[in-house]
């Protein structure tokens, strides 16, 4: 079994967000995003039962090689990746397109993904992928059970559902569904020596393009002045009063 | 423009997502027919003066891919040039499809778009809800995935009067469909929304958080924290990947705020906030904070309502 898990290298999402022409600034160190970290987990978990090799894949700045790294780190055995000027701020069809075509170029039977980026947060490439693939897309795992078949878990926006997992086809996972591994040190040092390779992108075939212009960003003010007060035994009071004040009772 | 608006039915109705998107359509007078996708028999759907269909799953699973297909050729076919859907797991699976079809990208979490000579320009929220990026759409088609309570819905007179396609839906070997029973005030429609946070200590402690909603009408919602905790349902999770909510007022119990919790939330009216942490996030969004115990402060209150 080949598994590719699509993994995304971003700023390290506890410093402040900054843009230029609408595009992230993206420091020099960047790291592995939080949610893709479910996704490399059902991928190890996979591994670990069928002996199956995992690769990540990624579409990102070279500047940096951490995210990768990291996702070496969990256990992946090697990563592949694409980077190229044109693809700064790309919309979400023409990462699907990149990613699609790396999944191609390693033949791989399975193509893992987190649900949505802690950045961009569009929430659809993986299924965009699979349409690319001409897969079914298996979003929104929650749970997975590897018995004589491998069962899989989804949210749904009514409950939940099990599906058996075809031989090939797309999952996307969500945050929560899993619990990530910590690398251990052994772990650290073995992924120093594993393979990261960036592909041309002129070596893909890329059929979409960047139909979004962009215009503004800025940034959301949400904070509010409103009342603090340290409860003494009494604070409630302030409570029931506004809620007597707004009519809520 | 000629717009279709892909809409959801829960419990035999529109969802409130889709009543919210036909009211912006109506304010920008877009011409507008309206795709429902639902698993159920003869729902109340039809809308006067509206185009409508209604595309009839097979089975309840959760598989569109060949919905999207037949979406894509009445798109084809009717030459339409606007897509819309909620951002809800359906219509992000459905346009996501659409959009490879199509070969247009969507934009995803949308709070607002405008038409301007032709053109749709589009606000979208990214970085959890920390900005807002404003984009110009070049393609053919443009298709939006607009954020829930986004835009105020529409008063509607539904009827029967609607063509039904039955579709295959899924090759894929699914079983143990479960659909959550929905009981009480839902999320999305309350005036007062109490959430609870992993500062509620013990799920035992929930105890006091229904007695309270009992007492304000209110609904229950909770982080992921806490979801993940087994505490509560999915359904009921508030922010970035659960529900949006927007109340007259919101009483965080024991909640930190971090930013995927505030998407969900950060546009209620008034925000009460009870967290023993003065510097917890949440405060920055709380027009009453309370720096306390929850498992002190919220019996009070339960005992003086
Ligand atoms: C991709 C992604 C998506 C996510 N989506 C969501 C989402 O949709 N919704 C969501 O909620 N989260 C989401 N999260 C998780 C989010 O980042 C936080 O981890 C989560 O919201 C924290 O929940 P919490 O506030 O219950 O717990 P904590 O962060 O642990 O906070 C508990 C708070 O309770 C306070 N407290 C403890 N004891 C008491 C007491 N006795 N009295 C009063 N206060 C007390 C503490 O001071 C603390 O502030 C997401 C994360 C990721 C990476
Ligand atoms: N540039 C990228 N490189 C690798 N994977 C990506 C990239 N962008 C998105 N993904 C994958 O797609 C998922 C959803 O991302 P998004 O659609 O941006 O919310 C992420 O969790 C990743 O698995």
């Amino acid at each position: 079994m080949k598994i590719a898990v699509c993994a995304k290298q971003i700023p390290d999402p506890a410093n402040e967000v900054t843009y230029s022409d609408g595009i992230i600034n993206r420091p020099e160190e960047q790291v592995l995003d939080d949610t893709d970290r479910y996704g490399i987990e059902v991928a190890l978990q996979l591994k670990e039962k069928f002996d199956a090799e995992v690769t990540i894949i990624s579409m990102g700045p070279s500047g940096t090689q951490k995210g990768l790294q990291q996702a070496l780190q969990m256990g992946a055995d090697k990563a592949i990746y694409v980077d190229d000027d044109s693809l700064k701020g790309s919309n979400s069809l023409m990462t699907a397109n990149v990613l699609s075509e790396l999944a191609k170029s390693l033949t791989a039977d399975i193509v893992i993904f987190g649900t949505e980026s802690t950045d961009g947060y569009s929430g659809t490439v993986p299924q965009q992928v699979s349409r690319f693939l001409d897969v079914e897309c298996i979003s929104y795992v929650k749970a997975i059970e590897t018995g004589d078949n491998i069962t899989l878990t989804r949210q749904t926006g009514e409950g939940s559902e099990k599906v058996n997992m075809p031989d090939k086809c797309v999952i996307s996972v969500t945050a929560g569904g899993v619990e990530p591994r910590y690398p251990n040190f052994k772990d650290i040092m073995a992924a120093k020596s594993k393979s990261i390779e960036q592909i041309p992108l002129g070596e893909l075939n890329i059929v979409t393009n960047q139909n979004l212009e962009f215009l503004n960003v800025e940034s959301v003010e949400s904070s509010k002045s409103g009342e603090k007060i340290i409860d003494e035994g009494e604070a409630y009071q302030e409570i029931v009063n506004k809620l007597k004040e707004l009519k809520i009772i | 423009m000629k717009t279709l608006i892909i809409g959801e039915v829960i419990n035999k109705n529109l969802s409130s997502g889709t009543l919210e998107i036909l009211g912006k359509a109506k304010s920008m007078e877009l011409d507008v027919q309206l795709i429902t996708v639902g698993s159920e028999d003869s729902p109340a759907i039809g809308l006067n003066e509206v185009k409508q269909t209604y595309l009839k799953r097979a089975s309840s699973s959760f598989n569109f891919s060949k919905i999207a297909s037949k979406i894509s050729e009445i798109i084809k076919n009717e030459d339409i040039k606007l897509i819309l859907g909620s951002s809800t797991y359906m219509c992000r699976d459905l346009i996501s499809f659409i959009s490879v079809d199509l070969n247009s990208s969507p934009v995803s979490n949308v709070v607002d778009f405008n038409l301007e000579d032709g053109k749709i320009s589009t606000i979208n929220s990214i970085n959890g809800g920390e900005s807002l990026y404003k984009a110009k759409i070049n393609s053919d088609h443009s298709l939006l995935l607009i954020r829930p309570k986004a835009f105020d819905p529409v008063e509607i007179e539904v009827n029967s009067d609607y063509e039904t396609i039955e579709v295959e839906n899924t090759d894929l070997d699914v079983f143990d469909i479960y659909i959550e029973e929905k009981t009480g005030p839902q999320l999305e429609d309350s005036k007062v929304v109490i959430s609870a946070g992993r500062g509620m200590v013990e799920k035992e402690n929930l105890e006091m958080i229904e007695t309270l909603a009992n007492k304000l009408n209110a609904a229950i919602g909770g982080t992921r924290a806490i979801v993940d905790a087994g505490w509560m349902p999915y359904s009921q999770q508030v922010g970035q990947t659960g529900k949006t909510v927007k109340p007259d007022i919101y009483i965080a119990c024991g909640i930190s705020g971090a930013t995927q919790h505030q998407v969900g939330m950060k546009d209620s009216k008034f925000v009460i906030a009870i967290n023993k942490d003065e510097e917890a996030p949440i405060f920055q969004l709380a027009d009453l904070g309370i720096v306390g115990d929850t498992l002190s402060v919220i019996p009070k209150l339960n005992e003086n309502i």
